[in-house]
């Protein structure tokens, strides 16, 4: 095991683990905000500490730690895409489409990775050749997908969807939820790439200096185009996940998911400049996430009241970072 | 992994490493290279000197592959080559340290030196971290480093991030450095251990290209040194058969008198700044002192001492804690619009990141300060601020074809009369300068100096903060030095030397 400081590496004692989060710092706020979360729901709530509902925010968070991802390294390397979650419905309404009418999940699962593809390519391909800003190619692209999402279903539900897709988000293998592993297999794969392959430290290169990377003979544009393809794949592979969850291809399942999944990065301690990412952060901020809204749902406070909630969190966790920032 | 060594190397008649000849580099209205010829040779450390825009830093960046020479020929080791990309540069074992640093601050010193040659690990795409330690280790135990490979680039200082851009030149084989001003950030401290590094790397035969601007390391350091001025080669001299003097003649094409016009103040004026017991937070205690109009009054101290925190505090950019600031007989007791208000204006150090708008244009930054007084009623005249912009242009002599040109664009010397003009323009009475001449070239100093003394003609009070000595003792009518904190001192005109400012100015031990 290789031992790289600041890094998340698999964890070894909860010793370890508490080193590490003070060696990273910025990670720290969002660990005292999940906690100072789960302690205030534990209180106010009744439920919220049975096995079942936290298992339930567990399985609730896989959909958001799949864009998550991704968006940590798109982020790292001082992008945003802010098309995930319009792709991400696009991807469904595909995928439930699909799976209709074959009745199988191959197929539909290929046509979302192929939706997310696409948009990947061009979000990538935009930002990086033609050098448009993240935000307004990705704004764009958002349209494109939204847009598109509501041609397909001409804005009705699709509906129908075959057992074989509803079971990877009912079903279960070992006991554990069939979308745990799958969130735990795609963060693992993260990890390894971001913190083992030579493609991990050109993320942390691309934000950090880009100059140097050039410089390196390394073909920095190749990267970033893969950056946002992950962003666009992952969003298709979480696209299967949602389908499953709501049994159904809707013109508006994901609106808006981009701005959670930002909320968990920013929440996490990645930072939207020089490269500073932490994997392990962007994990714990989608923990917060999915714990504050499931502690607002079983406090019976609405869904719009519960976005305005996450833009406070990150707030409290960005200035407890510049805070701490600060005193140092 | 050892840094190669060719025992066969110096035979005489010695063939130099890399040779140039006439090398030229055109870019649109300007030839920043015209007919460069250079010999490197190994174990050498060759300075190279010119003023700002004497052509060196296009002459690195052509060494470096990242600008293409539009004429003349490369010679390495005798064989003609081509350097047409950083590509080809790598290859022969050129590696240029920059002054602002090509590492990555979130990875560590290992992945840094190894960024884009990470040894393989067993499938591909993986990297062998263990090897990639162990191999930065080598490296950096030759050079006397004494960082761990696994630490992050972000936590350290400026000293040990440039050992860790040497660390990587020599990883890439490079038997040629440049090094662009690689004392400018450093400690006396971190100078010597530099200094050390770079005999280490003189025994191992590396042959160095020195950019300075000091001339203590140019005679202390060089063996050999080339002086550039507009784009051409005016000298090469060895050191023991020159003399500063010489050299700033060549970089200025011109003997240049090192002292400044002045009028001396005889009379000073009205009370322009006064402060009385100011303390801060930022470090600064009870901070006393005075500035009339017609006077340049110098505030001379080390770095750290609390000089640009006094600046500040009477800026009020800093909360103060304790004490009183007048501005010509007013309390300054709010922030920067009032210290506006009352006729003050603050040259920063910094004129990229605080005092000039880089991306917009001349005119625009000129009359940044004084929309208020120009355009009372809130409605913007083009034509208005671009009259008000071309008078200030010709008064200042800034060397701007109009007053659209982005500022970005031009010398230290006249971004620094842009942010003169800028204040000239608010019709400020009290110019407060903190560092005014830094980055600026030899022959623009003594322009932005008689700018100065112009304004202080003209009923203006001027304080001035200088790290150069020599600068406080030939401009200043009196000068107040700092220490931690505090003023140690205050020297009249004919008790200022530059002895007599660094026994105020020197921690005590």
């Amino acid at each position: 095991m290789h031992e790289m400081t600041v890094r998340a590496e698999p964890v070894a004692g909860v010793g370890k683990l508490i080193a590490r989060l003070k060696h990273a710092g910025s990670a720290s706020g969002a660990l005292m905000m999940l906690i100072v979360l789960c302690a205030v729901f534990a209180f106010s709530t009744e439920n919220f500490l049975d096995g079942a509902n936290l298992v339930n925010v567990a399985v609730q968070s896989t959909i958001l730690l799949l864009l998550a991802l991704p968006m940590t390294l798109i982020i790292m390397t001082e992008g945003l895409d802010l098309s995930m979650g319009a792709v991400l419905t696009l991807a469904n309404v595909v995928l439930a489409t699909v799976a209709v009418n074959t009745g199988g999940v191959s197929l539909a699962l290929l046509a979302a990775l192929g939706v997310g593809l696409a948009f990947g390519l061009v979000n990538g391909t935009l930002v990086s050749r033609l050098g448009i800003p993240p935000f307004v190619a990705t704004l764009g692209t958002l349209g494109a997908a939204q847009g598109l999402a509501l041609v397909v279903t001409d804005g009705q539900s699709v509906v129908g969807i075959p057992a074989s897709v509803q079971m990877f988000y009912s079903g279960a293998f070992l006991g554990v939820p069939a979308p745990i592993w799958i969130a735990g297999i795609a963060y693992a794969a993260f990890h390894g790439v971001l913190y083992h392959t030579r493609f991990g430290a050109n993320v942390f290169a691309l934000g950090g200096n880009r100059e140097a990377l050039t410089l390196a003979g390394v073909r920095t544009r190749l990267y970033l185009v893969a950056v946002y393809v992950i962003g666009g794949l992952m969003a298709g592979l979480a696209a299967l996940l949602l389908t499953a969850r709501i049994s159904s291809g809707h013109p508006t399942a994901a609106l808006g998911m981009e701005f959670d999944a930002i909320a968990a990065v920013a929440v996490g301690g990645t930072s939207f400049e020089k490269g500073k990412g932490w994997l392990l952060g962007t994990l714990i901020g989608v923990l917060a996430v999915g714990v504050l809204r499931n502690g607002l749902n079983l406090m019976g406070v609405t869904s719009a009241v519960q976005v305005s909630a996450i833009g406070l969190l990150v707030i409290l966790a960005l200035m407890i970072d510049a805070f701490r920032g600060k005193q140092s | 992994m050892t840094i190669p060594h060719d025992p066969a190397a110096p035979a005489t008649p010695r063939v130099p490493i890399l040779e140039l000849r006439g090398i030229s580099k055109r870019f649109t209205g300007v030839q920043a290279l015209d007919d460069v010829s250079f010999e490197l040779h190994e174990g050498e450390v060759h300075m190279l000197l010119g003023e700002n825009g004497a052509g060196k830093s296009t002459l690195m960046k052509v060494l470096c592959g990242a600008h293409t020479a539009d004429a003349g020929e490369f010679f390495h080791r005798g064989e003609p080559v081509v350097i047409g990309g950083p590509a080809d540069a790598q290859r022969l074992g050129i590696a240029v340290i920059f002054q602002e640093f090509t590492l990555v601050p979130y990875l560590s010193v290992a992945q840094n030196i190894f960024l884009g040659r990470e040894p393989r690990g067993r499938l591909p795409g993986l990297v062998d971290h263990a090897r990639m330690r162990r191999e930065a280790q080598v490296i950096m135990d030759q050079l006397g480093m004494t960082l761990r490979p696994d630490t992050v680039v972000a936590t350290l200082g400026v000293a040990q991030q440039q050992m860790v851009e040497i660390a990587k030149a020599l990883s890439q084989q490079a038997r040629i450095v440049v090094l662009d001003e690689p004392t400018a950030a450093l400690s006396d401290n971190e100078t010597e251990k530099l200094f050390a590094m770079i005999e280490t790397l003189k025994r191992q035969g590396v042959a160095m290209v020195y950019i300075s601007h000091r001339m203590a390391e140019v005679f202390s350091m060089g063996d050999r040194i080339t002086v550039l001025r507009d784009g051409k080669k005016v000298g090469f001299r060895m050191p023991g058969e020159t003399a500063p003097d010489e050299l700033v003649s060549l970089m200025v094409g011109r003997k240049v008198d090192m002292s400044y016009s002045r009028t001396y103040c005889a009379a000073p004026g009205e009370l322009a700044l006064r402060l009385q017991g100011v303390s801060a937070r930022s470090g600064i205690q009870d901070v006393s002192l005075e500035v009339r109009a017609g006077e340049i009054v110098g505030l001379a101290g080390l770095v750290g001492s609390g000089r640009t925190e006094v600046a500040r505090a009477i800026f009020g950019a800093d909360p103060i804690a304790a004490g009183r600031i007048e501005i010509f007989g007013r309390p300054q007791t709010g922030g920067p619009t009032q210290a506006r208000r009352l006729g003050a204006a603050l040259i920063p150090e910094s004129r990229k990141a605080q005092g000039l708008a880089l991306i917009r244009s001349v005119g625009e930054n000129l009359v940044l300060a004084s929309l208020p007084r120009l355009f009372p009623s809130g409605l913007f005249s083009p034509s208005k601020a671009a009259a008000q912009a071309r008078e200030l242009i010709t008064r200042l002599r800034i060397a701007t074809p109009g007053p659209d040109r982005r500022v970005g664009v031009l010398s230290g010397g006249n971004q620094q009369k842009v942010v003169i003009g800028k204040w000239l323009s608010a019709e400020a009475k009290l110019f407060i300068f903190d560092e005014p001449t830094r980055g600026i070239d030899v022959g623009a100093k003594a322009e932005i100096f008689s700018l100065i003394d112009a304004l202080v003609r003209k009923g203006a009070a001027v304080l001035m903060i200088s790290s150069e000595l020599s600068e406080i003792v030939n401009v200043c009518d009196r000068t107040y030095v700092m220490r931690e904190g505090r003023v140690a001192g205050e020297l009249a005109r004919d008790a200022m030397s530059e002895e007599a400012i660094l026994t105020l100015g020197m921690h005590h031990a």
